[in-house]
């Protein structure tokens, strides 16, 4: 009951466990979470990364959401891409931002591509696969430009290109054939934009647009839709309703009684900016 | 013999009966001799098709029929009064609203559908067949009992492969009225009142209140419409139309198909009209 | 991985592991057929697919039956064309042996006796056929797969069937409306649901999709018209 009311541990909370795990084994399922079947992917070019990912997130075989953004913000020059349970990610993604924000001011300066790895991979590897998340970690810093894939258990690679997500075959074939070493800015884009639309087309967990985040040494720019590679379909009909369609079985009419009315003035108070 | 040959009958009903040369082309045995179904090289206790749930990439396939009916019929003075819902279900999907459970056999003769739809349809259908036959070797029509038997044999022979029916088989015969329950366990029993399906707890409610055996013909009518009517408000998996046939010497007719909305609102009103 | 070796022992101490042969699998796609006073329409998409794979974009699942019938049908793949392949033999069959093609209503009937016999080892499939009967009206029958057939003059099946069937109940029986009459059907109202239908379904469901096959019967017989969807 303590939990109930006192809710200020952090972390997971695991009071339901035991709960659901006996409701499982009587035969109620377990609701289903929302996964993004998806095709997320990371080149690095000559002055720095391209970041890719389509839109589609999806329950089952029904699309959930056709318009979803699956490149996350971590650092001002560090952006992530992710695949897997859409919860999962949204929360990993947002807790990485705020620490990796928390270290730049305790360190004062630029947070490394390295660290952000290293703080995911450790997550990661703590809750051994249960937080679903397959990122693509891209970013810029003094050093170099980094492209790395974390996988859910927390094993990572840094690759100068790679891709993740249900649509990784298809993105990563147009990967294996085209990508080269230092390659100019359009053509990189050009380059991640099909490996995308390769899982769009060819995956049916990914699809809709193509998003594309471009990090360089000056920061990064989110395109957002770079390319809308799916027009929706039109129809042919109208389906609208005449008033009085719907059969009214029965009327309650309940007059709103508004007992006292006041008006209070709130006076601002001025943040403590000192 | 020459009529047997026509119709495809052998006078030894098996399903292991050797088709001889016709067994090269496996895909037809059935318009052969309608006793004989397929049955996959396993073991009997797999040869239902739970088994098969599962595609090669392990996702779970649907492989869902009919089921879920409330059905019912009861003897009376006046003959036999059938009726029935119309909804078929698969899971938690209606698959139609609209689904003909009585099954005319033949004028004197009606036959009712729960559990698995196809199953009901094709085994009923080879009845009629059978009743025909009957019809035309003995020139009389075939009494209930027997048609019933027929019935239960035919299903009898593939008990434990799987089959799903709970059907009633009604009409008039030398001895007035009768009617049967025959299920795919091979149970047959004759009766005054039955009713089957996931909704019949409901209908023999109001069937056991209101069944008196010196009711009217519209009495009996209108009880067993109340009876499916209330089995369609409280079973989820019953529902659409509710249909009402009657028995008489004179073979059988249809009284009425309403809606099971349009009764609620004709209830509705009644029981206000009453209270008032 | 671990917690299982601890909890049973090592995998040859414990129970062999039965594996279960799975002789189906689900190929997706979707058909509609809606039938006139004149004619009948029957469509498909074009997909094949098998999990998140697509197979072919322009696979037609409209198999044609006699000059009179259509059949839609969709599952598992392997058991379409095995299907279609022996009602094709019966068909034929008949032919030759009455010098005439089968009626729409035989033919409906023949499906649904050779569905039944593989009652315990069902066809993986969804079936509509359509087609016009003897009086020159449009006809629709729908299966399950073990040969249950009903009448009707229109009807969804298939992998969106959930979300194509509402639609269709509302636009063409008009049920639950107060004032609102079920339309006439004309071949013009039945092409623009059929293509709204595949449209919609095609924005939710992943499995449907790249494109729809439109058959229109009639007397004087048959015309396809191809529509695109998107591809994703």
């Amino acid at each position: 009951m303590m939990e109930v009311v006192d809710n200020s541990y952090p972390g997971f909370q695991f009071s339901n466990f035991a709960r659901n795990e006996n409701l499982v084994a009587k035969g109620f399922p377990m609701p289903n979470s929302r996964k993004t079947g998806t095709t997320i992917a990371g080149i690095v070019f000559k002055d720095g990364v391209v970041l890719g990912a389509d839109t589609r997130a999806t329950e089952g075989d029904i699309i959930a959401d056709k318009n979803c953004s699956k490149i996350h913000y971590l650092q001002p020059n560090m952006y992530c891409c992710g695949a897997g349970t859409a919860a999962d990610l949204e929360m990993t993604t947002q807790l990485m931002a705020s620490q990796l924000e928390l270290h730049r001011l305790n360190t004062g300066r630029q947070v490394p591509v390295v660290a952000a790895n290293r703080m995911l991979k450790q997550m990661l590897f703590r809750y051994q696969g249960y937080i679903g998340a397959a990122l693509v970690l891209g970013g810029v810093d003094k050093h170099d430009s980094h492209i790395y894939s974390i996988h859910p258990h927390g094993s990572t690679d840094r690759l100068p290109y790679t891709t993740m997500g249900s649509g990784s075959l298809a993105a990563m074939s147009v990967f294996e054939s085209r990508w080269k070493p230092n390659m100019e800015l359009e053509e990189a884009k050009q380059l991640v934009r099909d490996a995308i639309a390769g899982g769009v087309f060819n995956d049916l967990g990914s699809g809709s647009n193509i998003d594309l985040c471009i990090i360089t040494k000056d920061g990064a720019t989110m395109i957002r839709p770079y390319d809308v590679a799916n027009v929706k379909g039109q129809r042919q009909g109208k389906y609208e309703y005449k008033r009085g369609t719907t059969e009214v079985l029965s009327t309650t009419v309940r007059p709103i009684q508004i007992v006292a009315e006041t008006v209070k003035k709130v006076t601002v108070e001025e943040m403590d900016t000192a | 013999m020459a009529l047997e040959a026509i119709n495809g009958v052998s006078r030894y009903h098996s399903k292991l009966d050797d088709l001889g040369e016709e067994m090269v082309i496996p895909e037809i045995g059935n318009l052969k001799n309608q006793y004989q179904l397929c049955t996959p090289d396993l073991p009997k206790s797999e040869c239902q098709i739970g088994e098969f749930l599962i595609d090669e990439t392990g996702r779970k396939i649907k492989l869902n029929y009919a089921h879920g009916t409330t059905t019912l019929g009861f003897k009376f003075n006046g003959g036999v009064v059938m009726a029935v819902d119309s909804r078929a279900t698969s899971g938690q999907y209606i698959g139609s609203g609209n689904v003909k459970k009585i099954i005319e056999i033949n004028p004197y003769l009606l036959g009712t559908m729960a559990g698995g739809a196809a199953d009901c349809t094709y085994w009923e259908r080879v009845l009629a067949k059978q009743c025909r036959i009957y019809e035309l070797r003995n020139r009389e029509r075939i009494s209930v009992a027997a048609a019933s038997k027929l019935l239960a044999n035919m299903v009898y022979q593939y008990k434990g492969y799987g089959l799903s029916m709970g059907v009633m088989i009604a009409g008039w015969d030398k001895k007035g009225p009768g009617l049967y329950y025959v299920d795919n366990n091979g149970n047959r029993m004759p009766g005054n009142v039955f009713s089957v399906g996931s909704g019949s707890i409901y209908a023999y409610g109001v069937l056991d209140s209101g069944y008196r055996s010196d009711m009217s013909d519209t009495e009996a009518q209108e009880l067993g419409r109340r009876a499916i009517y209330h089995a369609t408000h409280r079973d989820a998996y019953s529902g659409g139309v509710v249909r009402v046939y009657h028995i008489k010497e004179d073979g059988w007719t249809k009284i009425t198909e309403e809606d099971s909305k349009d009764l609620h609102y004709k209830y509705a009103e009644e029981k206000t009209k009453r209270s008032q | 991985m671990a917690l299982e070796m601890m909890m049973s022992g090592p995998d040859y101490m414990r129970d062999p592991r039965k594996h279960q042969f799975s002789p189906y699998a689900n190929n997706g796609g979707t058909s509609v057929a809606i039938a006139g006073d004149d004619f009948v329409m029957i469509a498909s998409d074009t997909r094949l697919s098998r999990g998140f794979n697509i197979f072919s974009r322009e696979q037609d699942k409209v198999f044609p039956l006699t000059p009179k019938t259509m059949m839609a049908s969709s599952g598992c793949w392997a058991d379409v064309l095995t299907l279609n392949k022996v009602l094709q033999a019966r068909l034929t069959m008949y032919s030759h042996e009455h010098h005439d093609m089968m009626s729409t209503t035989a033919v409906a009937q023949l499906l649904s006796t050779m569905l039944y016999w593989r009652r315990f080892f069902p066809y993986y499939v969804s079936n509509i056929l359509a087609g016009i009967d003897e009086e020159g009206k449009g006809v629709v029958y729908h299966y399950d797969p073990v040969g249950h057939m009903e009448k009707l003059t229109f009807s969804a099946t298939g992998e969106s069937v959930s979300q194509i069937q509402p639609l269709l109940d509302n636009q063409i029986g008009g049920l639950n409306m107060l004032g609102v009459k079920p339309p006439t059907m004309t071949k013009d109202l039945a092409r623009q649901l059929i293509h709204d239908a595949f449209v919609s379904a095609a924005e939710r469901d992943i499995n449907t999709g790249d494109g729809i096959i439109i058959h229109t019967i009639t007397k004087d017989g048959k015309t396809e018209e191809t529509v695109k969807l998107r591809r994703d």
